[in-house]
Order: structure tokens, then sequence, then C-alpha cells
């Protein structure tokens, strides 16, 4: 399978009209590099016989993390909708994997703009080339949506920050270095930098999931948890708005990686059609196996145009939340889609094959995840009904 | 005097292909075929015309910078029209150094060559297989001769003759030679692949094909009721659309029925042949050659065939 | 040490496209990196790594070919030598001469690698006709290359054995894709290719064409690609032995 297609060559050549090459050029190797170091272990970090590390490691040594970053904290400078890019080769390459760097990838960009030098000093280059792996732990076991009542509290205690409270569903935890964890001080949600392992850090049971499973997710327990007040990120009682923003980012990320774990089940799809034969013929003759391949072909075009919509006006300094919330729940819902039909046209074989329904089972979680589907409508519906006319 | 076509190779038995492949051509072309030896005469070499000896090196056994050296040597004083070459690896340097030396044109591993006299042509693959060009170079010329297409003469050499090429300075010196380990081989990147199914009755028969494989220089794969429903092979084995994608050279497919859970993982081999008691069985579609039959009866057969050939 | 390492932008086998009569597209055709140039860059960049020195990459092609001369610069090679020329209307001969004039001029090398044959076209003509010009030592198909002051040790890769020569520097050597693993450049890598140099040549005037017999490609057709489903006859051992013929015709059982 070839993950860097022409198809992405071409809205290269639309986005990116005047350094293209360069940048087709980029992706096409790091798409090559995960044809032929990520993409054979895919199952393998399924079905819990391959480890994460080596292969995370190998991506971050690449530069997969330097992407978007400027050259001056030892990133590439290149535009955002590449690293978007680049995470739904990754999607297609591996949902796991796209979803422990991609979450990784969030703190780095939290670090970079809200961090202060210091802290960008510590943290943002070693987080970037992969020295520390990094965690981002918002979300506890009774507040998801409505961050803002999270329980988690932080209290100023000579010269540090005492945390307590428990975080829930946390990719990477155990695992990372540094936590972009957020606890509430007198002055409200508050951003800190948590360093790993810690006295008062304390991890749960890797928790069993549907999907993503080469991924490793844990709670987190916060019990008396010391950081410096220097590990504070930006103001004080401003993290749900840092939060907020660094969500937007992320979304059209997931959007991406989502399209991308929709490509590869569709190709799945698309080969096993044209071979299967049934009542004398390919059932790829069918209008019913027609009609899936045209509806999943559409979905993935358009998943693919929104998210990167959404990162050029990112790039260009637009808001861009609404769109990051479209391509977010479009791209999402339709992977869905996509991977059940692929199951279906794969009939018996779709619902015994662990490689092949693990599509939908690492897509089912990005309805929910980085902002689930209802509230981020919501968020669509309301930016609409305010418009002046 | 009649032109020459002359043919050697470094290998006794591909010597005598390429002497085959130069009395095809020494046919078209009115032309008489020379079997060219270096050093010392060689008794398994035959020869369908007369044998040229060049006298010089320490023969038989010459490294291809000699033998390119030589053969270049007498070529410029016999003038030959054509120089066949077997296309081992050692003879496609051969051939490609002869080519600058004697600056002819060099038709590189190619079957069906031929000549009207003037030209030499020949068949050859490009782009990984995807095309077959026909190539073609005026004489004099040199090509070398895809081995294994054309059958080995038998004939006996009706005279011989000899030229002195003087010894042949060589920069390049042989300190040693190491027949090559049959190591296990990787699925993926095996050249050739023997793969058990259901008509395989038991684990034991199992390293009957796996010395076929060995024989082949190949490994052994198998379709999965081998290694998911009866455990006799590592799931590594398992080729087929739930397990391993391989594309070889070779796919021998061994009591095989031949659904597409299984030929999705091998359809992109080059060659397929298969062996299964039912004429109608679907694997028969997917393959090149086939022979209905009893596999417990034709392995050791085919083993004996392979034997033969050496 | 100076390593020359010979790299071509061969059509993409991949990507071609066979028109309604059969034939192969190559009028632009998706080109890349010959296949097994990678394990040429990367054996030069070994013994680079080794000996202390310098990468050069020479190709001959059109300006399209930079982008895989890029290639070979983002693996860590120093700079490009790219002689210009259509490579529709080069053959093997002239290529050789073109890269031994360029390799000639931008010398001495002590090593000059190639791989053991293009992807696109795999004559393997190239790499021993430009030993043959270079007028140095010739060693193909290695699969492994030490060398110890001004001798080289190389492991050949013949069909049924590994045979090991020994040659003085100069060397001129092709070599085989299992000589090694090539590395992957680093995205940073890439990007700072492009500010590498590479020279540009013109072929015409480095080896003028003529003075020797050109091999051309007369036809081309794209292979028939639906099995055969040739039942073989006969009795056990006659059916065995026309299988084993057949397949031996083939070419895909060694000797």
């Amino acid at each position: 399978m070839v993950i860097y297609t022409p198809e992405h060559r071409r809205l290269m050549e639309m986005f990116e009209p005047a350094r293209h090459q360069e940048y087709s050029d980029i992706l096409s190797s790091l798409g090559g590099f995960m044809e032929k170091q990520i993409l054979p272990i895919s199952s393998k970090l399924d079905n819990g016989t391959a480890s994460i590390k080596g292969p995370r490691r190998a991506l971050f040594e690449q530069g997969m993390s330097q992407i978007p970053f400027p050259a001056k904290h030892g990133g590439l400078g290149l535009p955002f909708s590449v690293y978007a890019t680049a995470v739904e080769l990754l999607g297609a390459a591996d949902a796991s994997i796209a979803l422990s760097v991609e979450i990784h990838n969030a703190v780095a960009e939290g670090v970079f703009r809200y961090g202060n030098d210091a802290q960008k000093e510590a943290y943002l280059e070693s987080i970037i080339t992969g020295k520390k792996l990094a965690s981002f732990a918002l979300t506890e076991p009774a507040s998801g949506s409505d961050a803002g009542t999270m329980a988690t509290t932080a209290e100023k205690k000579a010269g540090e920050f005492v945390i307590n409270g428990s975080k829930m569903f946390i990719t990477n935890a155990g695992e990372a270095d540094v936590y972009f964890v957020f606890a509430k001080t007198k002055k409200g949600p508050s951003a800190f930098l948590l360093d790993a392992p810690n006295k008062g850090l304390k991890f749960g049971e890797e928790l069993p999931k549907l999907g993503m499973r080469g991924s490793k997710t844990r709670e987190v327990l916060l019990s008396d948890c010391c950081v410096p007040e220097q590990n504070l990120v930006g103001e004080e009682g401003k993290g749900a708005d840092f939060a907020k923003e660094m969500l937007h980012g992320a979304r059209i990320v997931v959007a991406a990686l989502n399209v991308g774990i929709s490509q590869v089940a569709y190709g799945k799809a698309l080969t096993y059609a044209k071979h299967r034969r049934a009542f004398g013929k390919s059932i790829s003759e069918f209008q019913l196996t027609r009609e899936k391949i045209a509806d999943m072909k559409s979905g993935i075009s358009a998943g693919r145009l929104l998210y990167l919509y959404a990162a050029k006006l990112k790039e260009l300094g637009h808001d861009y939340s609404s769109e990051a919330s479209q391509a977010k729940v479009f791209a999402t819902e339709m992977s869905l889609k996509v991977c059940d039909s692929a199951i279906q046209i794969h009939g018996g074989y779709g619902y015994t094959t662990d490689d092949l329904h693990r599509h939908w089972r690492d897509a089912r979680l990005l309805t929910i995840g980085e902002g689930t589907s209802e509230v981020l409508r919501m968020l669509i519906a309301r930016r609409e009904l305010a418009r002046s006319t | 005097m009649s032109p020459e076509v002359w043919a050697y190779s470094e290998s006794e038995a591909v010597s005598n292909e390429v002497a085959s492949a130069a009395a095809d051509v020494a046919k078209m072309s009115s032309a008489d075929v020379v079997v060219v030896e270096i050093g010392a005469n060689r008794s398994g070499v035959k020869a369908p015309g007369t044998k040229l000896l060049l006298k010089g090196p320490a023969g038989p056994e010459v490294s291809p910078e000699v033998a390119a050296e030589a053969i270049a040597r007498a070529a410029k004083q016999r003038r030959p029209a054509a120089i066949l070459i077997g296309a081992t690896r050692n003879g496609r340097e051969i051939g490609a150094r002869l080519a600058a030396k004697l600056m002819f044109g060099c038709l590189s591993e190619v079957s069906r060559v031929a000549s009207d006299g003037t030209t030499l042509s020949g068949e050859r693959n490009a782009f990984a297989g995807k095309v077959v060009a026909k190539v073609e170079c005026a004489l004099p010329a040199v090509a070398t001769v895809k081995v294994g297409y054309y059958p080995a003469t038998g004939s006996s050499p009706q005279g011989e003759s000899e030229v002195d090429v003087g010894a042949v300075q060589a920069l390049v010196s042989v300190v040693g030679r190491d027949k090559k380990a049959v190591g296990a081989v990787d699925l993926k990147s095996a050249k050739v692949i023997v793969a058990a199914g259901r008509g395989v009755k038991r684990k034991e028969d199992l390293p009957m094909l796996e010395d076929l494989a060995k024989d082949m220089h190949g490994a052994l794969g198998c379709s999965r009721p081998l290694s998911s429903d009866l455990g006799w092979l590592p799931e590594e084995h398992h080729i087929g659309l739930t397990g391993v994608s391989v594309k070889p050279d070779l796919y021998l497919a061994i009591g095989i029925s031949g659904q597409l859970q299984h030929t999705a993982g091998m359809k992109d081999s080059k060659v397929v042949a298969a062996i299964n008691t039912d004429k109608d069985a679907p694997i028969f579609q997917a393959s090149d050659y086939g022979i209905v039959g009893d596999l417990y009866q034709l392995v050791p057969a085919i083993k004996r065939a392979l034997a033969a050939r050496r | 040490m100076k390593i020359a390492v010979c790299v071509k932008n061969a059509v993409d086998e991949t990507e071609l496209k066979i028109d309604s009569g059969g034939k192969p597209v190559l009028t632009g055709a998706v080109t890349r990196m010959s296949a097994f140039d990678k394990n040429a860059v990367e054996e030069g960049l070994r013994l680079k790594a080794a000996h202390q020195g310098e990468v050069v990459i020479f190709t001959v092609g059109p300006p399209e070919s930079k982008k895989t001369m890029k290639e070979a610069l983002a693996m860590g090679a120093d700079r490009g030598v790219l002689v210009a020329g259509d490579p529709t209307a080069i053959d093997t001969m002239r290529t050789a001469s073109m890269l031994s004039a360029a390799i000639k001029k931008s010398g001495p090398f002590d090593v000059v690698l190639c791989s053991e044959g293009s992807s696109d076209a795999y004559s393997g003509q190239v790499p021993p006709m430009l030993g043959e010009m270079m007028g140095t030592a010739f060693v193909s198909y290695a699969r492994r290359i030490v060398v110890d002051g001004q001798t080289a040790r190389v492991e050949r890769s013949l069909e049924d054995s590994v045979e090991v020569v020994e040659a003085p520097l100069p060397l001129t050597a092709s070599v085989v894709s299992e000589i090694n693993e090539p590395r992957y450049p680093t995205l940073i890598q890439i990007m700072q290719a492009g500010k590498k140099p590479i020279e540009e040549l013109n072929g015409d005037q480095l080896s003028p064409a003529g003075g020797y017999r050109q091999a051309s490609t007369a036809a081309m057709s794209a292979q028939h690609s639906a099995r055969k489903h040739i039942m073989i006859e006969g009795s056990l051992d006659e059916a065995a032995v026309k299988l084993v013929d057949a397949l031996t015709k083939e070419g895909v059982l060694s000797k």
C-alpha cells in the first residue's frame, strides 16, 4: 500500500502552489518510512504482540513532531496543513501510534503557545524531538465535556503547587516524561507541567479499550503531587481557555487521523471486492457493492478537504474553531461508516479478522475523544446562530 | 569464409545452452558456431560447430575480467559476427566488458536470439517484468543469453582451433569461495515458495515438502487450515488474505484448493504451479501450470526430476 | 576517501501506464530513484563514515533527475553532478561514457559504486562498462566491501556461492541489495538537501555520440498478465519432468 498517493500530491499542489514539490518530497519520504516501518507491525500493535515504544521513537527521530514548529525551537517550520497530512498518513499506517503522537504534539503546541521562555527552553525542543514523551491530562472520571467542573485541585504552598485528584482516559499515561495537567486553583482551572516520575504521581491499570490498543491509556492518580511554581503554564485561572484553544488545533489533526483510518479500511475493501466472487461473478459487479464504494470514496474525499480547509484557515490566522469542529465531526462519523462498510464488504472475514475490524474499533474512539460530536455540534450551531444576518 | 557466432560461459552446463542459442543464430544467418574455451578444454562442454581454445590464461576457470580480455583479444583477431555469453552473473559482467572493449552493442539477458545477417535481436523483460522488449543491434554484437531458456546441446565438436591471446594481467584476484548457506528463508523475500494445503494429510508429511522447498532454494508456506486450525506450522507461514502476502518468482501450491482467502496472498507471484487431486479445484484457475494428481507421488517425482538436471 | 555513487532517475515501474495498444507509456512517466541505487548510496555513506571523506552523486539524465539526486543528498551525500542528457536518446555505452568522463573530471575517486542494475531496464551493463572506461579494477555483485589501505576485499554474491576477491584501489563496483539496509533521511535532512550543490555538465560535450554500435529497443509490449492455465499430462515421472522443464524455461528455477 502506498501511503502518500498521487491524490495527496494534487491536493498539495492546490493548497501550497509555491512549495508543493518540496512538501510532497517530505511527505512522500515520511510515507515511505511509515509503509516500511509502521504499517507492517500495525496488527501486532493491536493484538499486543508488539510495543509502541520502538516505532514511536523511530517516528520522532524522523522528525514527525518537529513539522509544525519553528526552526528556532528545533522544528521544521512547515505549514500546519503539512503536519495534518502527516497525521493522516500515520493514521493509515497505524491509528494507535497516530493517537499517541498527536496527543504528545498537542502538549508541544500548548508549551509553544502558552509557555514562558524558561518553560519553552526546558521542554519544547525535548518534546518535539521525542526526547521527552508528553501526555495531556484534562479529562476526569466525572468531568469530560464540561472541563470547567474538574475536581482536581492545585494548592499553592511554599514555592510549589500541590495537586490532588485524578484524571481519566489519559493517553501515554504511565509512559510519559511530562504531563500537561489541568487543576483548579483558587483562581480557576490552571495548567501545569508535571515531570515524571513524581512521588505523588501514580497510575491505574491499563484500560481495556475497544480499539487504539497499541496506545496505552490509564487513569492518573495525583496524591499530594508537588510541582515547582515555575511549572505553572501561563496565567493562573486561564487553564480552561488554553485547553479550548489547544483542542481546536487538535480537532483538525484528529479529523485527519480518521481520514487515514478510512483510507486504509477502504483500500482493503476495494481489493477484496474485486477478487471475491459470488453467484458467478465478482462482487464488485453488484450495484449495492458499488454504492458502498462510491459512498466510501466520496466520504474520504470530503473529509480530507474539510480538514485541509480548517488547517489552511488556521495557517492564515483566521478563526477556525468552527471549521475544525466541522472537520472533526464529519470525518470521525464518516470514518465509522467507511469502516463499517469495509467490514460488511468482507462479510464473515470482516467480522472474524482482527486486522479488518480493528479499523472500525480504532475509529470508534474519536467521535468521543477530543470533543464529543454532541459538544462540537453545539459549538458549530452556536457560531452560526450568532451571525448578525 | 562464413561469419562466426561465438558461444561462451564459465559454467559448462550454461555453455551448452548458449551453444544451442548460437546454433539458432548461425542457422538464420548462414554462419558457423564456435564454442570458446579459455586456457584449457572442458570435457563437459559440447559444440554444434567447432571449438576455439584461447591459449594464454591459466584456465579453464577464469575470472570474468580475464575471460572478457581474452575473448576481446581473440575477437580482434578472428572478428566474429556475434558473441553470445550465458547470462549468469559473471556472464553479464563479461558481456558488458566485451561491449566496452570492442565498441559493440550489447543485448542483455535475452531469449529468442535471432539474426538476419546484419542485425542481432532478442527479447527481454523490462520494467520489473511488466514489459517485454524486443531489442536489436547491428552486427558485430554481443548478447548475454537468458539462462534456462535454451536446451543444452549434446553435439560433439566438429573440429578445433586455437588463438594465442597471451597472458592476461588481472587486477582482481579470487581469494576464496564458499557455497551459499541455505538458511531459513523468509517468505516475503523468498524467490521460491512451496505451499502446503489440506491435501497434506499429516503433519509428519510436511518435511517432504520442506525438502522440496530446500531443493529449490525456497521457503515453506501454508494455507490457513494448516496454521490456524491444525497448528502444524506457525502463523508466520500462513499465506493468504489474513496471513502473509507474498510475490515470489515461483509459487508451488501443493494440495491447496485455491479459495480466494488463500490466492489473495499469492496472486502477484510471477509463476504459479499447482498440484491437486481435484481437476476442478479453483487453484488451477489461478495457476500457470497444473498437474492433477497425488502429491504423495508427484512431490518425490519432482524431486527426482530436479536431481536429474544437475 | 573520495567516493562516487552513480544513481539513475528511473521510470517507476509501479506507476507505469500501458496504453490501449499494450505499449508502455514512457513519455511523462513517473520517475524515481532506481530501486537498488539506495543501497549503493548507503554503501558509499558507510565507507565515508569508516574512512572520512566525501560522497559525490553522479547522474546522467534530464533536469527532472535532480529530485532523485536530492534523495541521495538527503541520505547524507555531500554534493551531486548531473550530466544533462535525454535518457531516451542514450544507451548504456554512452551513459557509461558520460559517467566516466564526469567522474574523471571531478576526481580522482578511490571508490566508484553503482547498483547491480537499474530497476527499469535492468540490463546491468553500465557498471562493468564504467569499470572498463575508468580503467580501474571492477567487481560486480558485491555484497560486502571492506577497504584496508589501498586494497579492497569484496564478497561477490553469485548464483550458488559467495566469492571473495581482492582488488586494488581505485575500485569500481556494483552492489547487490543484500549489502545493506539503506537509511531513511530524517525530515530535516530532506529539507537541507536542497542546499547541497549540484553541478550540471553538458553530456554532449563530455562524451560525443558515435564511435560504437548502439543497441536499441525495436518494440515493447505489456506482459500478458493472465495465468497460462497449462495442464500438464502424462505419467507421474513424465509430468514431473515436464513441469521442471517448463519452470526452468520460465527462468524461475535456479540451476
